[in-house]
């Protein structure tokens, strides 16, 4: 990464000029994955001073600021009352302690990176994004938006439903990258699976989800859900795992992610 | 562009370009106990404190220090020697690459969570790789360091 001007934004009006004055120009939170690309910046604009880094427990919701780090969050007391903790433990999953006391929620959703666990541990979740220029999102819709959004991320926003979750990262070694992740939420009794790292990004196995919706939730009724969750999305080879591995070990974590909610 | 900050409690002013990463200029000024390993944010030999808290320098960009309180292990030596002696104890170092980011990480826990179980012990050392040895020996060494041993 190469950058000839870093910024520290006063506001996020001023944050989001800077940002637009030049295509060269980004923001940066902790900086982690814009180090591993070979781009070229003009102004690298920190959002650091702007008071970003709060987790507000409100009644309804919890808010997380954009700077929150990964350590903050899954550390957070009222983080880790979520999902029964599922939510807190999938980010604690990511590299070490120190990594993650300098990679941000903001930027681990904004860059919507296919092998996530902060967004494997959210989706399941009722989760809203909030951006300036003022417009707000759920994270589904913003997992499949087209192109690269063009506001700041300021916050999110996750409802604080009742739950009771499961996460399982498969990976290889300690701080590896997953070879899948499996996110399972049993929220105001209905379930809810999202599968990542196929190695696509995370994704609701929405027709699963229906199924188990409209069918008594017994082992057959399990079975077919993993079943129709692995027809449902996209799987892939990797360098080091195959499409079918991926699948077989989705169906075994989704069978036992459902009876652990359960 | 200058970064003003404080290297083990003395406020110094460096001069740095706005993509130089935090071992890189802790390095160029003198500060050699600041490792490098792998350069690619998993090894954890370059921990540093950054205002209390362990962080990789060589992932984080030396702009992002601007008025912090960086902590190498020359700012620590009581403790440093402290915990090295629990690791000659039990054997638990060879090259010796590893027990600077070794020494801050354990440190910080220290200061965090004196009575970590060996479960929060290994959640809070997964970041520092040592090729050397099998963790066991490191383990009981810091659980020693720990209970003040
Ligand atoms: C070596 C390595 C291993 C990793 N392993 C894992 C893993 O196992 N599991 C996992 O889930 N993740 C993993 N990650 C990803 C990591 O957890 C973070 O998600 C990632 O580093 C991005 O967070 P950041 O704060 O560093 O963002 P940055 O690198 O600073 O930013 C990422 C992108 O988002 C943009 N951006 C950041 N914040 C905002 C904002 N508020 N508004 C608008 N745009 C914004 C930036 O311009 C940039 O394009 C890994 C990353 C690395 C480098």
């Amino acid at each position: 990464m190469r950058v000839k001007n870093y910024y520290y934004a006063s506001s996020l009006e001023d944050a989001f000029s800077r940002l637009h004055e030049s295509n060269k120009n980004a923001i940066i939170a902790g900086g982690l994955w814009m180090k591993k690309t070979a781009q070229e910046y003009d102004t690298l604009i920190d959002l650091s001073k702007l008071g970003l880094d709060k987790i507000e427990d409100k009644k309804d919701e919890v808010v997380v600021g954009a700077m929150v780090t990964l350590r903050e969050f899954e550390h957070s007391p009222v983080i880790q009352s979520l999902n029964s903790g599922m939510t807190a433990f999938a980010v604690r999953e990511v590299m070490g302690l120190q990594f993650r006391n300098m990679a941000t929620i903001g930027g681990s959703i904004f860059g919507r990176y296919p092998f996530s666990d902060v967004i494997a541990g959210l989706i399941v979740l009722d989760v809203a994004l909030h951006f300036y220029p003022e417009a707000k999102m759920s994270l589904v819709d913003y997992l499949s938006y087209k192109g690269k959004y063009d506001g700041i991320l300021t916050h999110i926003s996750i409802k604080k439903d009742n739950a009771k979750g499961y996460f399982k990262k498969v990976k290889a070694t300690a701080l590896d990258f997953p070879l899948l992740n499996i996110s399972i939420s049993k929220r105001n009794n209905k379930l809810y699976i999202a599968l990542g790292s196929r190695p696509m990004t995370a994704a609701l196995c929405l027709k699963a989800m229906d199924y188990l919706d409209k069918n008594p939730v017994d082992d057959e009724a399990i079975n077919k859900a993993s079943e129709i969750a692995c027809e449902e999305l996209m799987f892939s080879d990797s360098t080091n795992i195959s499409k079918e591995y991926r699948i077989d070990l989705a169906k075994v974590y989704i069978r036992r992610g459902l009876k652990e909610v359960l | 562009m200058t970064l003003t900050c404080y290297v083990n409690g003395v406020l110094r002013t460096f001069d740095v370009t706005p993509d130089e990463y935090l071992a890189d200029t802790l390095r160029r000024n003198g500060f050699f106990s600041v490792r490098e390993g792998c350069n690619e944010s998993a090894c954890g030999a370059c921990t540093v404190l950054l205002d209390d808290k362990p962080v990789l320098s060589c992932s984080i960009l030396s702009a992002k220090a601007e008025g912090k309180h960086i902590t190498t292990v020359d700012g620590i030596q009581d403790e440093a020697k402290k915990l090295s002696h629990c690791f000659a104890e039990e054997g638990a170092d060879q090259c010796g690459y590893c027990n600077v980011g070794f020494a801050l990480t354990v440190y910080s826990l220290k200061k965090h969570n004196k009575n970590a179980t060996d479960e929060e012990i290994k959640e809070y050392i997964v970041g520092n790789l040592c090729r050397c040895t099998g963790y066991q020996s490191q383990l009981k060494a810091i659980k020693a360091y720990l209970k003040g041993e």
